[in-house]
């Protein structure tokens, strides 16, 4: 039972280019209006299927097509070519809160983002009491929205479309914003959804949610389907899309040091852009130096996708920074156990003279992909052991003496 | 985390589900009015709306509902300064003040009606861009929240009339054929001014302009006897006019209605109405990328 289907179809949009008119008459700016522009096609010729029940991943770069895509399935415009076919009641979370009128009380916003799928006031009601008390806005349910925080608009963005149980549930991102605890209730909330047979599209730029909780996914590329299957099949190939760049800003003097590549090796030695929490990591950075610089230290930033820095490696922590000679060098970074939860992390690789000063830097130069390795719970795994302890109160009684002997 | 997993039904059964089939747009004005249809699915969209944008409007004003009132009583005292003291303008026997504000009654809810649905998709480009509904929604409920400020400025009306003591007779029920011509016309500008002025924004602000032009067109400050015969015929094409002057006869004079007139303002609304209805469907299958 198919509940989703693509057949062959294609998204034009034109783009007219406005600047370009803007000293001109207005006759030219009609014409520039009326008249052809530039051709984009955000979407060619995609074929897809949804089965009934399952829960597809959307993944893609900026730009692969996939807002287009969900636009489509939506409604929210119409193919340029091809056709759509959908079987059911459709709701879409493209951003969070955005049909929510500012003026209006939560309470009034539930009921009018209900109306807008396409629901009678009375099944609202009945789901009312879920809606707020997933969002944990129960005191604030009759305030304006435009007073809630932007943490509040958030849940219950998510709480409405998750609750107003529409046969098809399309997700755009909507894990990328919230806090930690609640984008983990959010992908409970997914996954139960998913369980009791509801057909969900999902998308997002973290591959780790997609995995968890999509059976299969499609890559797109530039409007077009690049490839389709488990999300694991699909990682690398994600992965490897994302092109180095180098540091754009003009160069402040000639760059002595040169970054050339930054490599990245699995716990077996083998080069590999995957790991796993609480398992090792190595990362070799091979540098370019046109003259006798001196003492340097090399940094490996990792950003997750929120552009925030979660680590780095740095040279010069437990040693003296490492003098830097003419000619090509490398250097290798070793943990035994990455404390990173699953995610996707980009990297920058930096040098800087001990005193702080920029020698050279490359800005993502590598996207990491960390699966799940050795699950906790929390922000980061910290490496630890554990053993049983079996003395008794005799032992312990001897380890405070002993620690009142120091004191 | 009890709230999360109370007992969640199934989905309903496949079978029961109603397919959707989304295709190119093709200007085809059968299957245009075939998605008349589709409305129906969202009628408590269309209320919840309506209703919604009565209270915003009112919400975060001191005056609040005051307002439906002001703005026709104060342009009527504006013409009783103009129209009645600095120069004398003939009102069919009847006191200036009831003889303009029965006029400015239908005329406001046709001025106000119309400029807030004019730009009543651009100003919710959150709305439209990210989730789907029949757009045009969207300026209907403009003309709602237009019919509700008629009710309530029509209390002056009331008020005015039993001041100067004017009978009124059974005629006066021809005011709901006369209000529904206009409200079709309401409609039919709504749909076609809201489309356009997606694309082109001029629309709007040339809305102030054509307003106030439109009025003087339309019998409001003075009496259609006082439109020179050799004009009257193109005159009538205004469909405002046909509505104006008999709503003020049927009110005030208890004059039978004057079918000629109002019968070219229907068919003209008619008219606009299905081909604004076609011209905004068509046009709704891209405003998203538009807008």
């Amino acid at each position: 039972m198919i509940d989703l289907r693509f057949d062959n179809v294609s998204k034009r949009y034109r783009i007219r280019q406005e600047d370009a008119t803007h000293h001109a008459g207005w006759l030219n700016k009609m014409r520039s209006r009326l008249g052809p522009g530039k051709d984009f096609w955000a979407l060619r010729d995609v074929n897809f299927e949804v089965r009934h029940g399952e829960t597809l991943g959307i993944i893609g770069h900026n730009g692969s097509g996939k807002s287009t895509a969900l636009k489509l399935m939506a409604s929210i415009t119409t193919p340029t070519r091809g056709e759509i076919t959908i079987r059911g009641r459709i709701a879409a979370l493209l951003e969070v809160a955005s049909g929510f009128h500012p003026e209006l009380t939560g309470r009034e916003n539930i009921f009018l983002q209900g109306s807008i799928i396409g629901m009678r006031r009375r099944e609202i009601h009945a789901k009312l009491d879920r809606i707020i008390d997933f969002a944990e806005i129960r005191p604030f349910i009759d305030l304006p929205v435009k007073r809630y925080s932007s943490g509040m608009f958030v849940r219950l963005g998510f709480s409405i479309a998750a609750h107003l149980e529409p046969e098809i549930l399309l997700l755009d991102e909507v894990l990328a914003v919230g806090d930690m605890t609640f984008q983990k209730k959010c992908v409970e909330r997914i996954l139960e959804l998913s369980r009791s047979g509801m057909t969900i599209v999902f998308i997002s730029h973290d591959l780790a949610a997609v995995e968890r909780l999509c059976q299969r996914a499609i890559l797109l590329e530039r409007g077009r389907v690049a490839g389709e299957g488990p999300v694991s099949a699909l990682t690398a190939q994600y992965l490897t899309r994302m092109e180095p760049t180098a540091d754009d800003r003009p160069a402040v003097s000639e760059r002595i040091v040169k970054i050339k590549s930054v490599q990245f090796f699995d716990e077996s030695g083998q080069a590999s852009l995957q790991f796993r929490t609480g398992y090792p990591l190595r990362a070799r950075i091979d540098y370019e130096a046109s003259t006798e610089v001196g003492p340097a230290v090399f940094r490996l930033h990792f950003f997750g996708l929120d552009e925030r820095l979660h680590c780095e490696f740095v040279s010069g922590v437990n040693a003296a920074p490492l003098a830097v000679t003419a000619g090509p060098g490398a250097i290798e970074f070793r943990c035994d156990e990455i404390g990173l939860q699953p995610g996707i992390y980009h990297m920058d690789a930096k040098a800087e003279r001990p005193d702080g000063s920029e020698l050279t830097v490359l800005r993502r130069c590598a996207l990491i992909h960390v699966g799940e390795g050795k699950q906790v719970h929390g922000t980061f795994y910290a490496p630890h052991t554990w053993h049983p302890v079996s003395d008794t109160g005799a032992s312990s009684r001897e380890t405070s003496e002993h620690l009142s002997g120091i004191i | 985390m009890q709230n999360v997993s109370p007992t969640l039904a199934p989905t309903s059964v496949p079978d029961a589900r109603s397919t959707k089939v989304i295709r190119p747009p093709v200007f085809n004005p059968v299957s245009i009015l075939r998605r008349l249809g589709e409305f129906k699915a969202y009628t408590d969209l269309f209320l919840t709306l309506s209703l919604h944008r009565i209270k915003v409007r009112y919400k975060q004003s001191v005056l609040g509902i005051a307002w439906a009132v002001l703005q026709p009583v104060s342009l009527m005292l504006i013409y009783i300064a103009i129209f009645s003291i600095v120069t004398q303008m003939p009102s069919e026997g009847m006191p200036y003040a009831v003889f303009v504000y029965a006029a400015l009654l239908p005329w406001t809810y046709f001025s106000t009606a119309v400029s807030a649905a004019t730009s009543s998709l651009v100003s919710h480009q959150q709305m439209v861009t990210k989730v789907y509904f029949p757009r045009e929604i969207l300026p209907l409920s403009y003309v709602v929240v237009g019919i509700f400020d008629f009710i309530i400025a029509t209390s002056v009306l009331a008020c005015l009339m039993i001041y100067y003591k004017v009978a009124i007779s059974f005629i006066i029920l021809w005011v709901l054929p006369i209000l529904l011509v206009e409200t079709m016309f309401i409609v039919a500008l709504s749909l076609l001014f809201s489309a356009i002025q997606v694309q082109f924004r001029d629309l709007g602000f040339a809305m102030p302009l054509i307003m106030q032009l439109w009025m003087f067109a339309t019998p409001v400050v003075y009496p259609l006897s006082k439109v020179p015969a050799r004009f009257r015929s193109l005159y009538l094409l205004n469909p405002m006019v046909g509505v104006v002057e008999n709503f003020r006869h049927v009110v005030l004079q208890r004059m039978s209605v004057d079918v000629p007139s109002l019968r070219i303002s229907f068919v003209i609304s008619a008219v606009l109405l299905l081909l604004s209805y076609a011209y905004f469907k068509h046009k709704e299958a891209t405003m998203a990328d538009v807008i």
